[in-house]
C-alpha cells in the first residue's frame, strides 16, 4: 500500500483526505502500469485524472483553512506550493488532451505526481502537525 | 556555508532518502570508486547568488529501486516514469539545499530538472562531487557553481 502510517497528522479531516488521496494515486498508478493496451488505460485514466482534478484542489482548500486557523506561519508558502502543483496538474492534462492521449505524457506525469506527493505529505505537510503540537493545538481541527 | 556545499548537499539528499524512502544508512564515498556505464543523469539549474547547476548521476538500479519503494511496484527497466520520478526527487533535494543556502543569507533559485549527457565540463569556481552509498545503490552529484560578481 502506498500510504504509510507515519504520515499521520494527527488532524483527523486531513489525514482521512491524505488517504483517498494515496488511495486514488495508488489506483491511477495501477492502471498506468497494467499491461493492457494503451486505449484501454487511457479510458480508466480519464476518470481518475477528473477525480483527482477536482479532489486535490478540494483538498488543498481544506489544509490550507486548518493552517489559517492555527496560524501556522508556513501558510502563504505552502500554499504557493499547493498552487504550483494545480497549475502543473492542470497544464499536464491539457497537453494531454492535445496531444490526443499520448502515453508518454501520461506516464511522466505519474512518476513526478508520486514522488511530489510522497515528499510533500512525508515532509511538507508534517511541518504543519510539529508546529501545532509545539503550540499545544493539535487535534483543534474542526 | 558557501565553502561547505558538499556537506549541504550531502544532508538534503540524506534527508530526502530517509523520509522518502525511508532509508538513513548513507555514506560518502570516493568519487573514484563510483562506476557506472548505464545511469540516468539530471540536470538542476541555479540561478541567484551561486550560479551554475548540479548534475545528478543516478545508476539505472538505483533508479529503479527508488521508484520500486516509492510504488511499491516492480520496475525492471528505466521508462519516462522512472526518469520523471527520479528528476522529482533531484528537484527536491535542489529545493531542500535552497532552503539550508536561505537559513544561511544565500539566495538561490532553481530551474526545473532536465535529462542531460555528461559533458566535458568547464570551469567552475566552486566545483565538487559528492558521491553518497546507500543501501539501495549509489548515487553521484557533481556540483559546478560560480558565486554571483
Ligand atoms: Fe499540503
Amino acid at each position: 500500500m502506498l500510504w504509510k502510517d507515519q504520515y499521520e497528522l494527527g488532524v483527523p479531516l486531513i489525514d482521512a483526505q491524505h488517504k483517498e488521496l494515496f488511495r486514488r494515486v495508488e489506483a491511477f498508478l495501477q492502471v498506468l502500469r497494467s499491461g493492457v493496451s494503451w486505449d484501454d488505460k487511457a479510458l480508466q485514466l480519464n476518470d481518475t485524472l477528473e477525480f483527482m482534478k477536482g479532489y486535490v484542489v478540494e483538498h488543498f482548500r481544506d489544509e490550507e483553512e486548518y493552517q489559517e486557523s492555527i496560524g501556522y506561519p508556513g501558510y502563504e508558502a505552502h500554499k504557493q506550493i499547493h498552487n504550483n502543483m494545480v497549475d502543473y496538474v492542470l497544464e499536464v492534462s491539457k497537453q494531454y488532451e492535445e496531444s490526443n492521449k499520448n502515453e508518454d505524457l501520461m506516464q511522466q506525469f505519474g512518476g513526478r505526481l508520486l514522488a511530489w506527493l510522497i515528499n510533500h505529505v512525508a515532509a511538507e505537510d508534517q511541518r504543519i502537525a510539529n508546529y501545532a503540537r509545539e503550540k499545544g493545538v493539535s487535534g483543534n481541527d474542526k | 556555508m558557501i565553502n561547505n556545499l558538499y556537506n549541504v548537499f550531502f544532508d538534503a539528499t540524506h534527508n530526502v532518502f530517509q523520509l522518502m524512502l525511508n532509508i538513513s544508512d548513507i555514506s560518502a564515498q570516493p568519487e573514484e570508486e563510483f562506476k557506472c556505464d548505464d545511469e540516468v543523469d539530471i540536470s538542476v539549474g541555479i540561478q541567484g547568488d551561486l550560479s551554475g547547476e548540479v548534475i545528478y548521476r543516478f545508476p539505472v538500479p538505483t533508479s529503479l529501486n527508488i521508484v520500486n519503494i516509492m510504488s511499491g511496484m516492480q520496475f525492471d527497466s528505466v521508462d519516462a516514469f522512472v526518469t520523471s520520478a527520479v528528476s522529482e526527487m533531484a528537484n527536491i533535494i535542489s529545493g531542500n539545499v535552497l532552503t539550508a543556502l536561505s537559513d544561511n543569507d544565500v539566495k538561490c533559485d532553481i530551474l526545473p530538472p532536465v535529462l542531460c549527457k555528461l559533458d566535458d565540463d568547464k570551469d567552475y569556481e566552486l566545483k565538487t562531487s559528492c558521491c553518497i552509498n546507500t543501501a539501495i545503490g549509489e548515487i553521484c552529484l557533481l556540483i559546478r557553481l560560480n558565486r554571483a560578481s
